[in-house]
C-alpha cells in the first residue's frame, strides 16, 4: 500500500480519503495540498500550457468533492489521481481537437525530456556515455517513457502506472522491462549502428 | 520492498529510493558501497544503474506552498459555485453538446467538399505565376518571388507560409507512410495531425521530423546556420548525414524552443527560451505573435487575427454575425482546420469557400 515518507509522521492517503468521503474539507484540503505540485508537474508534460494543466488539475479536486460519496474507498490515492488528471487532460485534448483525426490517450505525446545530472559527472568519458544514455532514453517511445517518469520519478508502484496508463500489470511490466532492455545489454554500441541504419526513423 | 540481494535488472535500482539518494546526495545509509563492492557482477550492474540516474535528471519547476494555497481556495471557489448551479448547467450542457455534435457533423462534411476544391484551386492558380511542377519527383516547386509571405495549402489540410525568396517543394497527392517536403529559405508550418503519417521537413542540411504543430524553419541556402523554431507541439531535428563521432547530431524542441544548427560544423545549438533569446524573437513574423487563443471574441475580430496572419482576405455576412462570439483555441491548426472550426461553431449552416488567398464564409448567423 502507501508508503509512508520519512518526514514526520504523516496522515496516510488512505485515511485521508476515508474522511473526505465522510465529508470532512480538511482532509481535503491536505489531499490537494500534498500532490497538487506534482499533479501540476506531471499534467505539463502531456500538455504544454501550464494554465490549462492548473484548470484540469483543479476539476478533477472539484470532481472528486462532488461525487466524494460514490468514490472507491479501497483505491490508491495516489495512482487515482494521477489517471484522473490523465484522463481529463486527454478528454480536453479530444475537445480542442474535434476535427482532428482521434488523438486517444495511446497516442498521448509526452512531452518531457530528461536531463543529465552535470555535477555528478567528474571524467569526459563517463560524460559521453551518460550524454548518450540521456539521448537514447529521451528517445524512447513516448509510452514507454511515461512510464519510466511515473515509476522513477513519481514512485509509482508497477500497479500504478498500470492504473494510470490503463494497462494491465503484465503489459506495464513488460513496456518498462522493454524500455530498460531495449537500451541496455548491448549499450551503446548497437543502438548507434542502428542510429546509422536509419537515419530518418527513431 | 524486495531484497536488493535479488534485484536483477537496472530498474529495480533506479528505483529504490535510498539507492537514489546514495547516488545524488551520496547519502549512504544502507551501505550500498560496501555491498556492491562484495560481488562484481553486481558492481557491473550497479555501475550502470548509476549511469541511468546521472542521465535520467528531472528539471522541474517546484509549485510553491503560495500558488497550491492559492489554486486550492480557487477550487473551494469553483466548488461552491457548482453547487448553487450545477443542476440548471449540467441539463443546458447536455442539450448544448448534443446539438453542437449535429452541427460539426454537418459542417464536417461541407468543409470537407470545400477545402478539396479549394486545392485544386489553388493550385492552378499559383501554377500561372510560380509554380513548376513535376520535376523528376512529381514535385510541385512553388517559389515565393514577391515581397510578401505567401500561403501554401497541402493535399492533408496543412498550411505553410512561405516567405519571400523562398521555396518549397511538394507533391500534390501525399502517398506512403511519410509526407515529406523540401525547404529552401524561410517558412512557417501548420502541420495537419496524423498519427499514422509523419511528416518530414528537408532544409538544407537538416531533417525536421514532426508530430502535428506549428513551427518556423529559417533555411536560406546562402546561410551559415539553419534555424527551427516551435510554437506548438514537438519536432525533431537532425542532420541529413548521421557521423558516428557526434552523438548530439539531433535535438528534441518542445515549444518555445528553438535550434540553431550550424552548417559547417554540423552541430545543433539549443535554445531553450525562445522569449528570451533577442535575435529570434525580434525576426518572428506576424503570424507568431498574434494569439489564437480566444476566450469570448467577437468573431468578426477572430476573421482580422486570420487576415493578419496568413495575409488572405475574409469576405463574410458583417450583419448576420454580428452578435456571434465564440470561445476557442485554434492555436495548434492548419488554416483550414481553423475555419472548420469557426464555422462548425457558428452552426446554421456556416461553411467557408477558400480561392487562392480569398476566403468567403457563407452564414446566416449564429443563432
Amino acid at each position: 500500500m502507501e508508503k509512508i515518507k520519512s518526514f514526520g509522521n504523516k496522515i496516510s492517503d488512505s485515511v485521508l480519503w476515508n474522511q473526505l468521503k465522510a465529508g470532512d474539507e480538511e482532509s481535503f484540503s491536505m489531499l490537494f495540498e500534498r500532490y497538487y505540485g506534482s499533479l501540476v508537474n506531471y499534467g505539463k508534460t502531456l500538455m504544454p500550457s501550464e494554465d490549462i494543466v492548473k484548470d484540469c488539475v483543479q476539476d478533477v479536486f472539484v470532481d472528486i468533492w462532488k461525487y466524494s460519496e460514490k468514490l472507491n474507498a479501497a483505491i490508491v490515492v495516489k495512482a487515482y489521481l494521477f489517471s484522473c488528471v490523465r484522463n481529463r487532460i486527454a478528454r480536453f485534448r479530444e475537445r480542442d481537437h474535434i476535427f482532428s483525426h482521434v488523438k486517444d490517450v495511446d497516442s498521448f505525446d509526452f512531452m518531457f525530456d530528461f536531463s543529465v545530472e552535470e555535477r555528478l559527472i567528474a571524467d569526459e568519458s563517463m560524460a559521453s556515455k551518460v550524454e548518450y544514455l540521456n539521448q537514447c532514453i529521451n528517445n524512447l517511445p513516448d509510452r514507454q517513457k511515461e512510464a519510466l517518469y511515473l515509476r522513477y520519478h513519481q514512485g509509482l508502484t508497477v500497479e500504478q502506472v498500470a492504473e494510470v496508463l490503463d494497462m494491465n500489470y503484465q503489459s506495464t511490466k513488460n513496456l518498462l522491462h522493454r524500455a530498460i532492455s531495449r537500451l541496455r545489454s548491448d549499450f551503446p554500441i548497437s543502438l548507434v549502428a542502428l542510429l546509422l541504419a536509419n537515419p530518418t526513423n527513431f | 520492498m524486495q531484497d536488493r540481494n535479488f534485484y536483477k535488472s537496472v530498474l529495480d535500482f533506479i528505483t529504490d529510493e535510498s539507492f537514489q539518494r546514495w547516488v545524488r546526495e551520496k547519502e549512504d545509509l544502507s551501505n550500498w558501497e560496501e555491498w556492491t563492492l562484495e560481488n562484481t557482477e553486481r558492481a557491473k550492474l550497479v555501475a550502470e544503474a548509476r549511469q541511468w540516474i546521472l542521465a535520467m535528471r528531472v528539471e522541474e519547476d517546484s509549485v510553491s506552498n503560495q500558488e497550491t494555497q492559492e489554486a486550492l481556495f480557487l477550487t473551494w471557489s469553483k466548488i461552491r459555485k457548482s453547487n448553487s448551479s450545477s443542476r440548471i448547467t449540467r441539463l443546458f450542457q447536455a442539450n448544448f453538446f448534443r446539438a453542437a455534435a449535429a452541427v460539426l457533423v454537418i459542417g464536417l462534411v461541407t468543409a470537407g467538399i470545400y477545402t478539396k476544391l479549394s486545392i485544386i484551386e489553388t493550385n492552378s492558380n499559383a501554377l500561372n505565376q510560380y509554380v513548376v511542377q513535376g520535376d523528376s519527383n512529381g514535385l510541385i516547386e512553388q517559389i515565393n518571388n514577391t515581397d510578401k509571405p505567401q500561403l501554401i495549402t497541402l493535399s492533408d489540410a496543412s498550411s505553410i507560409l512561405l516567405q519571400p525568396k523562398s521555396k518549397l517543394s511538394y507533391p500534390k497527392n501525399f502517398k506512403g507512410s511519410i509526407r515529406k517536403v523540401y525547404l529552401s529559405g524561410e517558412a512557417f508550418f501548420e502541420i495537419s495531425k496524423d498519427p499514422n503519417k509523419s511528416f518530414m521537413v528537408y532544409a538544407n542540411e537538416t531533417v525536421t521530423k514532426v508530430y502535428g504543430t506549428s513551427f518556423r524553419i529559417v533555411a536560406y541556402s546562402n546561410q551559415p546556420n539553419v534555424e527551427v523554431l516551435v510554437r506548438t507541439g514537438k519536432v525533431k531535428v537532425s542532420g541529413v548525414q548521421k557521423s558516428l563521432a557526434n552523438a548530439s547530431n539531433e535535438v528534441i524542441l518542445y515549444p518555445n524552443q528553438a535550434t540553431r544548427f550550424e552548417r559547417k560544423n554540423q552541430v545543433f545549438e539549443k535554445i531553450l527560451d525562445l522569449t528570451r533569446d533577442e535575435s529570434l524573437l525580434q525576426s518572428a513574423k506576424s503570424i507568431e505573435r498574434l494569439n489564437f487563443e480566444f476566450r469570448d471574441i467577437p468573431v468578426s475580430q477572430i476573421f482580422a487575427t486570420i487576415e493578419q496572419a496568413y495575409l488572405v482576405s475574409i469576405d463574410f455576412p458583417m450583419e448576420k454575425l454580428k452578435e456571434c462570439y465564440l470561445t476557442t483555441s485554434l492555436i495548434d491548426e492548419p488554416l483550414p482546420e481553423k475555419l472548420k472550426i469557426i464555422c462548425a461553431s457558428l452552426g446554421n449552416n456556416t461553411r467557408y469557400e477558400m480561392n487562392g488567398n480569398q476566403i468567403k464564409i457563407i452564414s446566416n448567423g449564429c443563432k
